[in-house]
């Protein structure tokens, strides 16, 4: 198992695009990190220089305390498994999982014992004398798992492995992947642009945009307190609700709103008396209260919940889960309260937090 | 299943019998050599002639039953190296009625009288179904044993072959 320090790693391309900026990440042994973000946001691209498929522009990469930045991919002691499997069509599964181990010209009573382990994890050995076609898309993707384990690598790195298939499947190779996580104690890096992949098996996230990394935490911290505008709107679904206000003496003013502060909320946002900010409020916090009336204007039954879209003021959207089932019809007036808040600089984005700090 | 003898056995339930399947392919390939090499033959007569067709002929159903069996022996079925050392024996007999025969006899070709096969061309021929046949015998002995040693691993282990 494996220590991965990634320090101060820009990507630029020969057209002199950049891609990823000055990306700081120290993996500790036997961590999960997921690298979320949209598409485009740079989370394959630093991976795929982890991996030692691209190469990196500037930085370094440590593992083990070990300067790898300019070690070819194969000597990386890296597995890496992508979205569409990459196995071989003519070969059997078997096979398939051998085949790393073959060209590295392992004994092949070591390579059979390696294989039939790594199968027997993940519930393929029915399955070892069939082809690829023959088998469904999350036997493929555990097969590709597989391929990597029987490395018996320092790093595993998946590149959005879930994205081919079904929702359902979906859910159920994920439940694996932090089954096998937990089994293997390895470290691993994981990219997906799913923020219900990042919070399920993440021990921590890196939540990128545009190259950048917004926020590096653990999936609750991300969720509960998230850096900044970008982290609170990309994680957490529905997305958090966002509105201008206007710090008042003891309370919050905006379109068709005003809301009372905390006593604790009043000290945060103390430097702002006065000032234009920017409320967050999660769906899951509007409440039925008496702070403010939602006009819906779509009414989703979600079975425990309902999701309620609609405004307040003129123009202000929101969305809320409402626990329970309701049948507001559009145009309804809903009463409402946030139950909590979170609070971002106009100008910055930057949330704004205890100690004043933006 | 820790010793290093029944890691081999069991590694056969998953991998082929690449070497009995590669000699079978070999034979096919020498085979297709000696069928090239009897080309330079000087046939002058219709006996030739026929016998050569009828050499021709043989090596389409050669080639054809060598590839079946070479498939076959991959996937250890025993019975597919009985067809083999037929088919080994059946090179070796060829031996006898073509080069042999050609290379005994002459016929006259614009009024000379010439070798139908010379010695040369008759080694090289002998040679080539020689090998084809060797191959085909190796072949057949390790499909065979695998075959058998697989049985054997399967019904240990209580799996159906």
């Amino acid at each position: 198992m494996a220590q991965l320090n990634v320090q101060h790693v820009d990507k630029i391309y020969d057209n002199n695009v950049q891609a990823v900026f000055d990306f700081n990440l120290d993996v500790k042994d036997g961590e999960l990190i997921v690298l979320v973000g949209p598409s485009g946001c740079g989370k394959s691209t630093t991976l795929r220089m982890i991996a030692g498929l691209e190469d990196i522009s500037a930085g370094h990469l440590l593992l083990d305390g070990k300067d790898i930045t300019q070690t070819p991919a194969k000597d990386r002691d890296m597995a890496m498994v992508f979205q569409n499997y990459a196995l071989y069509g003519h070969m059997t599964i078997y096979e398939n999982m051998a085949f790393s181990l073959t060209l590295r010209k392992e004994n092949p009573n070591v390579i059979h014992k390696k294989v039939l382990a790594a199968a027997e994890i993940l519930g393929l050995t029915s399955q070892l004398n069939k082809k690829p076609s023959q088998l469904s898309g999350g036997q493929r993707q555990r097969v590709a798992m597989g391929r990597s384990i029987v490395r018996n690598p320092k790093v595993f790195l998946f590149d959005e492995p879930l994205s081919n298939l079904d929702a359902k499947l979906r859910g159920a190779t994920r439940r694996e992947i932090l089954l096998l996580h937990k089994r293997l104690q390895a470290t691993m890096l994981y990219v997906t642009h799913d923020q219900t992949e990042a919070l399920t098996l993440a021990d921590r996230i890196v939540c990128m945009s545009m190259g950048h990394v917004q926020q590096v935490g653990t999936p609750l911290e991300l969720y509960d307190d998230p850096a900044n505008r970008f982290v609170a709107s990309f994680i957490g679904l529905p997305p958090m609700n966002f509105f201008d206000a206007t710090v008042r003496e003891g309370f919050l003013e905006g379109c068709g709103f005003k809301v009372r502060l905390s006593e604790e909320e009043k000290g945060i946002l103390l430097p702002y008396a006065g000032k234009e900010i920017e409320l967050g409020v999660r769906p899951e916090d509007v409440q039925e209260g008496t702070e403010t009336a939602l006009n819906v204007f779509s009414n989703e039954n979600l079975g425990m919940n309902t999701l309620v879209h609609g405004h307040i003021g003129d123009n202000n959207r929101i969305s809320a889960k409402l626990r329970g089932w309701y049948d507001y019809k559009a145009g309804d007036n809903v009463n409402v309260a946030f139950a909590r808040k979170h609070f971002f600089d106009k100008a910055s984005g930057e949330a704004i937090r205890k100690g004043g700090k933006a | 299943m820790n010793d290093e003898k029944t890691v081999r056995l069991d590694r056969m339930r998953y991998t082929k019998n690449s070497m009995a399947s590669g000699l079978a392919l070999l034979s096919i390939l020498f085979d297709v050599i000696f069928f090239i090499s009897i080309y330079e033959s000087n046939v002058g007569s219709w006996y030739y002639n026929i016998l050569m067709g009828a050499s021709i002929l043989y090596n389409l159903i050669f080639l054809l039953a060598a590839f079946l069996c070479s498939e076959g022996i991959k996937n250890y079925k025993i019975g597919y190296a009985y067809v083999m050392i037929a088919l080994g024996l059946g090179q070796l007999a060829r031996i006898f009625i073509y080069p042999v025969k050609a290379h005994a006899a002459t016929v006259t070709i614009q009024e000379q009288a010439v070798t139908v096969m010379e010695t040369a061309q008759f080694t090289r021929c002998v040679a080539y179904l020689v090998l084809s046949a060797v191959c085909l015998f190796i072949g057949a002995y390790v499909g065979m044993t695998r075959s058998r040693q697989l049985k054997a691993h399967l019904e240990a282990l209580g799996v159906a072959a």
